[in-house]
């Protein structure tokens, strides 16, 4: 029974983590320039895709690569569309990701096809190994730790560099920001980019657990994504952070500990909460109060 | 912690920007010509004539929605705007804050807008993203710390937890860190304690005696016209009236300025 629970909190931590990486790319963006980007699904499918083509080349390119073509993608998003689209509110700038979203899809289709590639994208991690009469996958543990290595690496450049502190002081109050005299087109590409890097890395995750990827296939977790954002309080880089990790844990844990027939509609557990918070702490769980408003 | 028991705070550099241009060209003022902001079609600010020279503080007072505010904004390319503000004898049209900042023009916007979660240093560094040249960070520094000794005892302090006359402190010497020839000031005695206010004009007079330009938007009416060597009196989007310092005590003059 200990056993059974370390196992299913290991899991839980591993969920919360994927989750996390892929919430704060969400919400890093959506710091500075106030858009939840939906299309974030697609930069995760392409650099799944790239995973699964390029594997048989080594580790050692396909991770990179897959690295690459995420940064690269959301730089273009960037780019072309968003930049375009400055003056614009929240709710069009959703909408246009949306719409980004679906014609990427398409385009997935047309190039790869509706069937599912697969690849046995490091299928060492598959493995599970035991330790002390608990039984581990590895990929949890690589997970967790790739998880834990990213965000102390983001927090150091945030906390540490100027180009970081700029990112911070934009994401907490953009206008005052420029006012100050910190490059807006900057600062975004660094949110865009880093938000790839965190894209790869949930890519990565995901690619190893399925083995397969479609043209849907970064759709599901980005929604989860934005759900957590949301939760957490998408404002802040902490609270999507927080917030993406907070879903991931609790939906793993229902997962397993919910009876069958209950824990087929984990998901929608979650969507209640998310209406709870929306009706009770619109500015989410973790932020305090009800935030200021951006101006 | 004091921001002196960091000496990385104190001595890096490494937060300033590339090179700003207009290098040397120091104490030149500001210069307006039929600046006109609107928002979505209705005039806030209808072609408005101004200059601040060099060691001179102008102010900019009116009742509210006079567009004293906007005329800051303007300037900085925060809003949409037309007319010509001139930097050095640079128009300075279509640039945006970030780039006016770089010509050497700061804002101590309304409200402050300090970094609430940021410390009082970081704010600081930040203040310096836009300055010109690496070699002045540590003598801008000196010279924040000299004129707002309470920055120095909270350096590590987050900004947001510092009372609003310290919030103004930091805002101003935030600004003061990009090296500005200009300095545009919104509303800095608001919500501010009689004592918070007299620091932050007593700042504002050895900023102005170094040789800066200052602009302030005011709504102590009488104190700003006392303070500032002209002030200009805005209604509905226009100056309406040039007030000198000897006119702060003239009650009807007041009286027109703010009810015409």
């Amino acid at each position: 029974m200990t056993g059974q629970l370390i196992q299913s909190l290991v899991d839980a931590l591993s969920a919360g983590a994927t989750l996390g990486l892929a919430a704060l790319s969400i919400g890093l963006v959506f710091g500075v320039i106030r858009l939840a980007n939906f299309a974030q699904a697609e930069i995760i499918t392409a650099s799944a895709y790239c995973l699964i083509f390029t594997w048989q080349l080594g580790w050692f390119i396909a991770v990179p690569l897959s690295m690459l073509v995420a940064v690269a993608m959301s730089l273009l998003m960037e780019f072309a569309v968003f930049s375009r689209m400055r003056s614009a509110n929240p709710a069009t700038l959703l909408i246009a990701s949306f719409g980004l979203s679906f014609l990427l899809q398409r385009v997935y289709e047309l190039m790869f096809s509706n069937n599912v590639r697969t690849a046995p994208v490091a299928s060492g991690l598959a493995q599970t190994v035991e330790f002390a009469g608990v039984r581990i996958q590895l990929l949890s543990v690589a997970t967790i730790t790739i998880a834990g290595l990213l965000l102390l690496g983001l927090h150091l450049f945030l906390s540490r560099t100027s180009m970081g502190l700029q990112l911070k002081a934009a994401a907490a109050d953009f206008r005052t920001a420029r006012l100050v005299g910190i490059p807006a087109g900057r600062v975004i590409a660094l949110s865009f980019a880093l938000s790839g890097i965190l894209a790869a890395a949930v890519a990565f995750v995901l690619t190893v657990q399925s083995g397969a990827v479609g043209p849907t296939f970064g759709v599901q977790i980005t929604i989860l994504a934005l759900v957590g954002a949301v939760i957490g309080g998408i404002d802040k880089i902490s609270g999507s952070l927080a917030g993406g990790f907070l879903v991931g844990f609790v939906t793993s844990l229902l997962a397993t500990w919910l009876p069958q027939e209950m824990s087929n509609f984990k998901d929608a557990y979650v969507f209640v909460l998310v209406i709870g918070v929306l009706l009770f702490r619109p500015s989410g769980l973790l932020i305090k109060g009800r935030g200021v408003a951006r101006t | 912690m004091s921001i002196d028991d960091n000496a990385s705070i104190d001595d890096d550099a490494s937060i300033v920007d590339d090179a700003r241009s207009g290098s040397g060209q120091r104490g030149r003022g500001l210069r307006v010509e039929g600046l006109e902001v609107a928002y979505g079609g209705v005039p806030a600010v209808r072609g408005i004539d101004l200059e601040v020279k060099a060691g001179e503080a102008v102010g900019l007072i009116g009742p509210n929605g006079a567009g004293k505010s906007s005329t800051l904004l303007g300037i900085m390319g925060a809003v949409a705007r037309s007319g010509r503000v001139l930097v050095k004898g640079e128009d300075l049209a279509g640039f945006p804050p970030e780039k006016v900042v770089r010509r050497g023009v700061a804002l101590v916007p309304e409200g402050r807008h300090v970094f609430a979660e940021l410390s009082v240093a970081d704010n600081l560094r930040l203040g310096a993203v836009a300055r010109r040249d690496r070699t002045g960070y540590s003598e801008a520094m000196e010279h924040v710390l000299t004129l707002f000794p309470m920055l120095r005892d909270f350096g590590h302090r987050q900004a947001g937890l510092l009372s609003g006359g310290q919030q103004q402190q930091l805002a101003i010497g935030r600004a003061l860190m990009s090296d500005p020839d200009i300095l545009l000031l919104d509303e800095p005695s608001l919500g501010l304690s009689p004592t918070a206010v007299d620091t932050v004009f007593e700042a504002l007079d050895v900023i102005r005696a170094a040789g800066k330009a200052v602009l302030v938007v005011e709504q102590r009416a009488e104190f700003t016209i006392a303070f500032c060597d002209r002030t200009f009196v805005l209604h509905d989007g226009e100056i309406t009236l040039t007030l000198s310092p000897e006119d702060a005590e003239k009650v009807d003059v007041l009286t027109k300025a703010y009810f015409g």
